[in-house]
């Protein structure tokens, strides 16, 4: 599983060298839509899931804490 | 313990790595943007509902029917040009048919697995206060960050800090980054009404409740129960992240989190019932024969990324993707996709499709499947295996120029969801969700 994991992300590392984009040429990238993490209205559906799923971690929501229990 | 020294390695480099190149920043003096330009104020708000006919407070058979209602204030404060103050204030209130039966004896009726009962248990109110400060360096290609967290119920309190170092390379196009957080949290444990006459010290069956009720089925009743002698839960996580732009119109990420739980995983108040012990009954409910429990720790990991393209002017596309497993014998595999459509500079709507699928925890049994012979058991839907779907739709508004004003607060957005949940069991939930963001004059 490890291993896995580190092969993806030397993999995902070489794209590094893929572009560099200047600052002018990221006005698509700077989309609020194309922000890498959910937008702030999806934060209590993500903690819904949280609750009531097993899986946790990885989105940049919480990933302890907190009974969830009800 | 391997991994986790190679971790607390990585995560020193990075510490060293950042120091150095501070120093290095701080002998250029560039002209620098204000991280925040303006105080910025957002209001999140949420209604949320349930039901389902497996609550694990009824042993896997009962009602599921919760709901919810979350208020948030985000405020962030930028403090100079470099360093940004967030501080977030939230109440959460629920009414639960299911927690209602931790007692079921107190509604004045019939109890009942099916029935809500109105007694103190029904319903509770969750707070949390937490404050999160980071700082950029000059050239903005440093971010670190802290934050301290305190969230209370009436059967539990959690104490949580942490914090996040994330350096950005090749003019901003890469970013990695590391965080850690800790998460202490105590139970004030509460457990099913008919377990507490056995209790240590307790008088049995010589209590009221069984004496004022006539117990059917098995008269002799003899639950397993001892109460917890630890009440505490701590997590602990560390994560990464690595952020790249792929091209003009495409960037992803990824990220691998690491979370170590331990102390009490159980919930007390989670009753099982055995499949070799007779079963007793007060009116229509079931009396439990033990309360769930669970090994003291549980080691997890998450390892998502995102992939998020922008089509045109009018639609981008947001991927995800997570794989979990735990060290309870659950994977999962979640993989979601929103597809935001600009219908005007002011108007965009977000239709999305989530699925979701787990296996079952090595320690989970249906209602009346676990035999007391067997050292850890939970009839705990959440840890069963199901799969799930979700399917949204939302829609936001958007003014930059911010011209409807609340005091001093100019509105530049609102944003509003609704999301139906389906599971392959019984259980099912509904939430719509409302995003107020507010800039300061």
């Amino acid at each position: 599983m490890i291993k896995k994991i580190l092969i993806i992300a030397v993999i995902a590392c070489s794209f590094g060298s893929c572009t560099v984009l200047k600052e002018y040429e990221k006005i698509n990238i700077n989309d609020p839509d194309m922000v890498l993490q959910d937008k702030k209205v999806d934060r209590n559906v993500t903690t819904m899931h949280s609750y009531r799923e097993a899986a946790a971690g990885a989105n940049g929501g919480k990933t302890g804490g907190g009974c969830g229990c009800n | 313990m391997k991994i986790f020294k190679s971790i607390g390695f990585i995560v020193t480099l990075l510490l060293v790595a950042s120091v150095y190149a501070q120093q290095d920043q701080d002998a250029v003096k560039t002209y620098k943007k204000r991280v925040l330009e303006t105080t910025e104020v957002d209001f999140l708000t949420s209604y949320y509902s349930q039901d389902g006919d497996n609550a694990a407070v009824s042993g896997g058979l009962g009602t599921e029917e919760l709901t919810d209602f979350t208020s948030t204030f985000i405020v962030s404060i930028p403090l100079n040009d470099d360093d940004v103050l967030t501080i977030d204030a939230g109440v959460s209130a629920y009414t639960s048919a299911s927690s209602s039966n931790v007692d079921p004896f107190d509604g004045g009726q019939p109890a009942d697995p099916f029935v809500a009962s109105s007694g103190a248990s029904s319903s509770d109110t969750w707070t949390n206060l937490s404050g999160s400060y980071s700082h950029s360096s000059d050239d903005r290609n440093t971010i670190v960050s802290g934050k301290l967290s305190v969230s209370s119920e009436y059967d539990y309190f959690s104490l949580g800090f942490g914090g996040g170092l994330s350096k950005l390379y090749n003019e901003k196009n890469t970013e990695v980054s590391v965080n850690a957080n800790v998460y202490l949290d105590t139970w004030n444990s509460i457990y099913p009404s008919e377990l507490r006459p056995f209790a240590s010290g307790a008088n049995g069956l010589a209590n009221g409740l069984f004496t004022n009720n006539t117990i059917t089925g098995n008269t002799n009743y003899s639950p397993v129960f001892n109460e917890f002698s630890d009440e505490t839960r701590n997590s602990y996580s560390v994560g990464f992240g690595f952020s790249q732009i792929l091209s003009k119109n495409l960037q992803g990420t990824l990220a691998l989190d690491f979370i170590q739980q331990q102390g009490l995983l159980s919930t007390p108040f989670q009753r099982v019932y055995f499949a070799d012990v007779a079963d007793s009954f007060i009116d229509n409910f079931q009396l439990a024969d033990a309360i769930e429990q669970l090994p003291d720790s549980r080691f997890k990991v998450a390892a998502g990324g995102r992939l998020n393209w922008y089509v045109n002017e009018t639609v981008v596309v947001r991927s995800f993707y997570r794989y979990y497993y735990d060290d309870w014998g659950i994977s999962s595999h979640t993989a979601s996709v929103e597809v935001p459509i600009k219908l005007s500079n002011k108007f965009t709507i977000y239709p999305s499709y989530r699925y979701y699928q787990q296996t079952a925890a090595d320690y989970f049994y249906g209602h009346e499947e676990a035999l007391s012979t067997d050292i850890y058991y939970t009839s705990d839907y959440d840890l069963s295996e199901y799969s799930s779907n979700q399917y949204g739709v939302g829609a936001s508004y958007t003014d930059i120029f911010t011209k409807a004003h609340i005091w001093k607060l100019g509105l530049k957005s609102i944003d509003l969801k609704f999301y139906q949940y389906e599971r392959d069991t019984t259980f099912s939930s509904s939430i719509i969700t409302a995003g107020f963001n507010f800039v300061f004059d």
